[in-house]
């Protein structure tokens, strides 16, 4: 399969912002299918084809989880440690990405398993950088672990 | 207590002096009894051998027993009794006497007219004898009855102090009694109330306490529990009160960090998208007013960060650890011209500039001060920036001086208040927060920072940290 195939699944809540950061993401020539959802349960939904997601069972998962921490009912820790938590999803990398700089919200995302931070500046430009950065790394570098080294 | 011990001692002493009395009348009576015994032996003696010497030591013995009559003192009624038939006794027995002597001498040789006058005075003689014995009987009477009031008074003596020692006895018990009562008591309660407010129950009640000092005291201390029991009931609300503003304050800037920053992002990302993707459809002056609206967003982003850090500093706990200020200060020296290949600025920086602060928040004055330090000298063109320690009072101030753009002295106490510039945003970019972080810094480090500058001839930036130690007060110690 080719990494370009793989999905991301980017779980933001702000409509600006997930505009702005599928527009970061086509500029840094991120040219992977991205899922969107809106809050913590739809994320979850859509990772364990529950609910209005029944439908995906038996697809690929997102090779990429781009995470916003503020979200509606189950915020991006709740979403990460659930993640963690399940064998499925256990090893898909997560970067979390939020306009927080509060230490507590960086230690807490490393904490509940988190693969990288990103702060989303004010400033689109530096966020595009930002975002091609994240392609090249997670999305080209880091691919995913073989399934025997899963445990 | 006084009046009775001077009653108790008067008492005393009136007796003692009634015991000497007595002695007194007693050495008296005795002496009178010697006496009249010896005058007894002496007209004895005179009967015997009627000589003349024997009859000048009657008159002798009798005048001093005559003159220790006339000045005797003897009291009470039988005494006097006895007293006043010692003196007719005495004067008749002087008159028998004198008739007899008279006898003695008118006699003459001739044994034949002795007769009848042997007779006569064979009766005056035994006249004499049974006058003297009565009078030695008397006498004896009197010493009897002195012996008994001298023992008498000697008795009373013996009651007068004893009762006075068993009335100082009461007055005492009485006393402290009193005080047991009056003092004791209630200083106990006292010191037991004291007590339990300096173990903390600060609800312990003093009670009423009496009319006396003591009761003045337990009220006042009643009154003073109360004022520190309200005084740390205010302490506690508006610690209560702290703690809520600060959690208020928590949660304010969490949701500042995360939401007021959002509508900017909005903003500039879509003024960015807008120059991109319609660029061609706008002209100049178009273009330049979307780029203002990205600035302005970018700046109210940096505002929104420097406010942040600024409350970080306040609430971050401390962890005092030795930190290297110049070891510190070169690593900051190396990121700046990282960032800024274009700039060319000679570095001083001191070694063993080593102090006990937190680390990270120390860190983060030392960039504050080295940024402006870089930023103002900008537009120098030898630019030096040097890092030190120097003694002041003391005192181990350490520095961040510059050769830049300095400002005018006047307006230096404004300096580390926050959003406070004295340069226009045009000359030097900047929020005007950072000297306030730096002030903040250092307070939690119970230091001080302060500035020294002129109107473009640089600035230079002190700082202590910790309170002053005495150990560098030692005199002749070299400056820094
Ligand atoms: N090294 C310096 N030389 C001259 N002026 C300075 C220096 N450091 C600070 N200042 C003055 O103090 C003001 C406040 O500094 P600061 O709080 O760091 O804000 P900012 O750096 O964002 O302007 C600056 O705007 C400047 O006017
Ligand atoms: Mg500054």
């Amino acid at each position: 399969m080719n990494i370009a195939d793989q999905g991301i699944l980017l779980v933001e809540d702000s409509p600006d912002d997930a505009k702005l950061t599928l527009r970061a993401f086509k500029q840094s020539n991120i040219a992977n299918p991205i899922a969107l959802v809106n809050d913590g349960v739809e994320a979850l939904d859509f990772l364990f084809a529950r609910g209005a997601y029944a439908d995906r069972s038996g697809k690929p998962l997102p090779m990429l989880v781009v995470l916003d921490l503020k979200l509606p009912r189950l915020d991006g820790l709740g979403v990460l440690k659930a993640m963690r938590a399940d064998d499925r999803t256990r090893l898909i990398p997560v970067v979390v990405m939020t306009s927080s700089k509060e230490d507590r919200d960086v230690v807490a995302s490393y904490a509940s398993g988190a693969n990288s931070y990103v702060r989303k500046p004010v400033d689109f430009a530096e966020f595009v950088e930002a975002a091609k950065l994240l392609g090249i790394y997670w999305l080209m570098l880091n691919q995913p672990l073989p399934a025997h080294f899963a445990k | 207590m006084l009046a009775a011990v001077g009653v108790i001692a008067s008492a005393v002493w009136s007796t003692y002096a009634e015991v000497e009395d007595a002695r007194r009348q007693r050495r008296d009576a005795s002496d009178l009894a010697r006496r009249l015994t010896s005058l007894k032996l002496v007209t004895f003696e005179y009967a015997l051998i009627r000589q003349e010497r024997a009859l000048a030591q009657y008159r002798e013995i009798s005048n001093r027993i005559d003159g220790m009559f006339a000045a005797s003192r003897f009291q009470g009624p039988a005494q006097q009794e006895i007293v006043a038939r010692l003196r007719s006794g005495r004067t008749l027995a002087n008159q028998i006497f004198d008739e007899l002597a008279a006898a003695f001498q008118g006699e003459t040789p001739n044994r034949a007219d002795l007769e009848p006058s042997r007779n006569f005075e064979a009766q005056l003689l035994s006249r004499l004898s049974i006058l003297q014995q009565d009078n030695l009987s008397d006498v004896f009477r009197l010493t009897d009855l002195t012996t008994e009031q001298s023992n008498a008074a000697q008795q009373r003596l013996l009651v007068v102090i004893l009762s006075g020692l068993a009335l100082i006895a009461l007055i005492t018990l009485g006393v402290s009694w009193l005080i047991h009562r009056d003092v004791l008591v209630p200083v106990a309660r006292l010191q037991q109330a004291a007590q339990q407010v300096a173990a903390g129950n600060w609800t312990t009640e003093f009670g009423a306490g009496g009319s006396d000092e003591i009761g003045q005291l337990t009220r006042d201390l009643g009154r003073m529990t109360q004022a520190l029991r309200d005084a740390l009931a205010r302490v506690e609300r508006s610690n209560q009160e702290l703690a809520a503003l600060n959690r208020e304050l928590e949660a304010f800037s969490y949701s500042v960090s995360h939401d007021l920053r959002a509508p900017l992002r909005s903003m500039d990302g879509f003024s960015l998208a807008l120059l991109e993707d319609y660029g061609v459809r706008l002209d100049d002056e178009g273009k330049d007013f979307l780029r203002r609206i990205r600035a302005a967003s970018q700046r109210m982003g940096h505002l929104i960060d420097d406010m942040l850090s600024l409350s970080q500093v306040t609430r971050s706990e401390l962890r005092p650890e030795p930190v290297d200020l110049g070891e510190m200060a070169r690593g900051i020296a190396e990121a700046l011209g990282q960032r800024n290949e274009g700039r060319k600025v000679h570095w001083q920086i001191d070694d063993r500039l080593t102090v006990r602060a937190d680390q990270a928040l120390i860190h983060i004055a030392m960039q504050n001060l080295l940024d402006n330090a870089w930023k103002f000298t900008s537009r120098t063109p030898e630019a030096t920036i040097r890092v030190g320690m120097r003694e002041q009072d003391g005192r181990q101030a350490y520095f961040v001086a510059d050769n830049g753009a300095g400002f005018d002295m006047a307006y230096a106490d404004k300096l580390f208040d926050a959003f406070q510039r004295l340069h226009h945003a045009g000359d030097f970019p900047g929020t005007g927060i950072g000297l306030a972080i730096v002030q903040r810094v250092l307070q939690r480090h119970d230091g001080a920072v302060w500035a020294e500058a002129a109107q473009g001839k640089g600035a230079t930036f002190f700082f202590t940290i910790g309170q002053p130690e005495h150990e560098h007060r030692r005199p002749g110690h070299p400056a820094g």
